[in-house]
């Protein structure tokens, strides 16, 4: 009997890694049309200093045959066993909140960059750090994960930058409208609505009134889409996101708007990208490939400029922005690779906005003054 | 790349396996060691430059040492000594943080580990040793010799073989499918022991750490060095067990590291059944040499305590080690000398698990002061018992941890051993491919996400 067990077992586990293990190579070796082979290219580097082992393991694992599969049922196995944390995010029904709170920076040289750049300023600047879901609905997280909580990096953050900055309350305004559906459940990033509702804030501090919300036609433009915390458990369980458009018939429009890249090149561009709707970075729905440099101009007649710094969740931010000003702005510092006046000269806009994400407030982002 | 990895798994163990089996016979030494040669370059052909070298010098050091000692010669000592500086240098140069001038010399990053050293280091220092006692022949095949020290299922966490022990296993080679449902069952017990068992634990281990000792409750920081020792066990006897199994895969029968130590009924069971080979080391190696010609009792007992420690610092290359060694070896000690003692008898698991666990905190924590602090809120200094965490982390990890303990007991094995129905071992037989291929799939899943179970408490 026992002699039968081992060769059914070699046989059975023989199989299935020899199945695996051929399919996984082959789809390492033979990449679909449009996927990068996973093979490392091979150097003295690579191979002397083991990145070759490292990145082989990585290949394989991107490449793993039914990788989706198996992943999203590590997650399900991962969440049952281990208090529903998998990969540094929290699953609850709800959403998904991310819970590798330790990682936070520091933010004294952030502060100090802005300061500086307001110090060399003619206008004004606002800034307004943005929550993440994790800090909005951080009360979710068992007690042991919620430790340095975003308000206190907000607060840290708001007293090391200068008077003469102006500061928006974003965290204490999501944290009361938290019952809203102002966060997207499988992402960090707020939306649509969410991004409304501050911008109703931020826009009279700006010196205007706000857009009310019955002028705007919101149109569903996707219900499955997926975010970056889905991206990390690969969680299927929670129903998927949907991504909305705002737009206001009646209201100013966009006369042209055009992107920069690093090298000089034009784009075109525009508020809502729809063709990224099922691509694998569906939030580029708003405003389309990322850009260090954004120009928005509309017909508006006030002659308004404005100066946009901000990370990824600026984006859902701007239409909103549209209505009030004649240009606008955008730079995205994180997709920058040389100092903020290489690309535009702050002074020719008379309002800064600083829109970050406090989970973007991190030097690298706020570096405005250093090639990269 | 780790046993646990989808590469070893997928790629690497089933191609050397096919590589192996279709070699002739009489090359499957030679074949065995370039598998292994491959297996160390995916770590840094620096790293194999350096084993290489390693190897070299050792075998040449103890060829000199044999070939002078057969002679008579005292100069045998001088290839003996250099061998033994030389590998107890190198044990030292790349465990601790101490030779960064050396990583400089050597081109080597920061970050750079000599995957295995402590262990091929214990292998490299006993052949010495053996040679040079004129225990045994030193070898002449560099294939072999170089297998001793690196070959692939070894190489990560032994076992630590005498040598004659080491080439009998080599000798007595047999291939077959019996060898490879063995083999394949063990590994995959040791791949479920690390990634099912060890990782989880780990999650309640670095829960428990990342809250500041100062306000941190009796019964978490019990949680929390529970689940640190037995997160260690499962991880280094999966590691162990993974290896043995592909060992034998290839047709070596190599004995197995961990016996069932946890839930021992003394403290000296315990201590015999955790890395068994490792502390046999010490005491072929240090307790006996030492202790055989002196017949003062305090000073054999002394001696025995210095063993334990040395074997703790081995582990870690902290004061923490050398301290959880001293205290080990002290209460092996007391315990002898209680042998009679009711008490002990009475409470043998409850008595071995808890020093156990408190010992192991030396070993978690990065400083003495911080191992004091963590066993000051374990015996309630912080004045909390409980809290919200401990609360959160019972409900989260309470049955995983139950579990775990019955995994780590031998409770089950002794079931099926000692059973007469002859159904249920019928039934057993039965199940257990289907069961292997489910705990396999159970954990490629569970390592699908990022290719390995990288999570490693520690590095030897």
């Amino acid at each position: 009997m026992k002699g039968i067990k081992n060769k059914l077992t070699a046989v059975a586990v023989l199989t299935f890694i020899v199945f695996f293990g051929a399919a996984s190579a082959a789809g390492a070796l033979f990449p679909d049309e449009g996927e990068d082979t996973v093979i490392p290219e091979i150097t003295w580097d690579n191979i002397s200093d083991g990145t070759l082992g490292r990145r082989l393991t990585e290949g394989i694992a991107e490449r793993f045959a039914f990788r989706e599969t198996w992943v999203s049922a590590g997650s399900r196995i991962d969440s049952g066993i281990s208090g529903n944390i998998v990969g540094g995010v929290y699953i609850s029904p709800e959403r998904l909140i991310a819970a590798d709170v330790a990682q936070r920076p520091d933010t004294a040289d952030c502060a100090a960059a802005v300061n500086e750049f307001a110090e060399n300023y003619d206008g004004i600047v606002y800034f307004a750090a943005v929550p993440t879901s994790a800090g909005v609905y951080g009360d979710m997280l068992p007690s042991p994960l919620d430790r340095v909580t975003e308000k206190q990096q907000t607060d840290r953050l708001y007293e090391q930058l200068s008077s003469d900055i102006r500061r928006v309350d974003a965290y204490n305004l999501m944290k009361m409208l938290s019952d809203d559906r102002i966060y997207l459940r499988s992402d960090s990033k707020w939306t649509m609505y969410g991004a409304y509702c501050l911008y109703r804030t931020v826009i009279q501090k700006l010196g205007f009134q706000p857009v009310s919300f019955d002028k705007y036609t919101v149109r569903h433009v996707t219900d499955e889409y997926r975010g970056d915390l889905y991206s990390r458990t690969l969680y299927m369980k929670n129903e998927p996101d949907i991504l909305d458009i705002y737009e206001y018939q009646d209201g100013a429009s966009v006369t042209a708007c055009t992107g920069f890249g690093n090298d000089g090149s034009e784009h075109e561009c525009s508020l809502y990208d729809i063709s990224a709707v099922g691509s694998e970075d569906m939030y580029r729905l708003y405003l389309g490939e990322r850009l260090p440099l954004m120009k928005i101009s509309t017909d508006v007649n006030n002659d308004r400029r404005l100066l946009l710094i901000g990370s990824e969740c600026a984006a859902g931010f701007v239409p909103f922005l549209t209505q009030h000003y004649s240009e606008i702005a955008v730079i995205l510092p994180e997709y920058a690779d040389r100092p903020l006046d290489s690309y535009i000269d702050p002074d020719d806009y008379e309002q800064t906005l600083f829109l970050f994400g406090i989970d973007a407030v991190k030097k690298e982002n706020l570096n405005l003054t250093e090639t990269r | 790349m780790e046993y646990s990895s989808l590469l070893f798994i997928y790629v690497f163990f089933p191609v050397s396996l096919g590589i192996f089996y279709v070699t002739p016979k009489k090359l499957r030494e030679s074949v065995l060691l370039l598998l292994s040669a491959v297996f160390c370059g995916l770590f840094g052909l620096r790293y194999l430059a350096l084993l290489a070298v390693y190897i070299l010098l050792n075998y040449a050091l103890a060829l000199a040492a044999g070939h002078l000692r057969s002679r008579k010669k005292a100069a045998a000592y001088f290839p003996f000594a250099a061998g033994v500086t030389f590998d107890i240098f190198a044990l030292f140069a790349f465990r601790t943080e101490h030779f960064s001038w050396l990583y400089s010399a050597l081109g080597l990053h920061r970050g750079f580990f000599a995957v295995g050293i402590s262990l091929f280091t214990l292998s490299a220092l006993g052949y010495l040793v053996d040679v040079y006692d004129g225990r045994i022949k030193a070898e002449k095949n560099i294939v072999r010799y170089s297998l001793f020290i690196m070959m692939f299922p070894r190489l990560l966490m032994g076992p630590v073989l005498r040598y004659d022990a080491f080439t009998r296993i080599m000798d007595k080679r047999r291939t077959g499918s019996q060898e490879l449902g063995t083999g394949l069952t063990l590994f995959i017990k040791g791949l479920a022991k690390k990634v099912l068992a060890a990782d989880t634990l780990y999650a309640l281990y670095s829960a428990v750490h990342t809250v500041d000792k100062g306000s941190l409750s009796a019964v978490s920081a019990w949680l929390g060095a529970v689940s640190y020792i037995l997160c260690l066990y499962f991880s280094l006897s999966g590691v162990a067990d993974m290896g043995a199994g592909i060992a034998s895969c290839f047709g070596f029968r190599f004995p197995q590291s961990f016996s069932y130590p946890m839930f021992s009924t003394r403290i000296r069971f315990f201590a015999a059944k955790w890395h068994t080979q490792v502390i046999h080391w010490f005491r072929s190696y240090i307790t006996k040499p030492f202790a055989s010609h002196i017949k003062s009792q305090l000073i054999r007992k002394l001696i025995f305590i210095g063993a334990w420690t040395i074997a703790g610092f081995w582990y870690g290359f902290s004061a923490g080690g050398a301290v959880f060694g001293a205290l080990m070896g002290t209460a092996i000690v007391v315990e002898n000398r209680l042998r009679k003692s009711k008490m002990l008898k009475a409470t043998g698991i409850i008595y071995t698990l808890i020093i156990v666990t408190v010992l192991s905190v030396f070993l978690a924590e990065g400083s003495l002061a911080g191992s004091m602090r963590y066993l000051f809120a374990m015996i309630g200094g912080n004045r909390l018992l409980t809290d919200s965490m401990t609360l959160y982390l019972l409900r989260s990890y309470l049955v995983v941890l139950l579990i775990s303990m019955y995994a780590s007991t031998d409770l089950f094995r002794n079931m099926l051993v000692r059973s007469r129905r002859r159904v249920l071992r019928r039934i057993f037989s039965a199940v257990t491919p289907a069961v292997m291929l489910v705990l396999l799939a159970l954990c490629t899943a569970l390592i699908s996400a990022d290719g390995s179970s990288a999570v490693q408490l520690l590095r030897l």
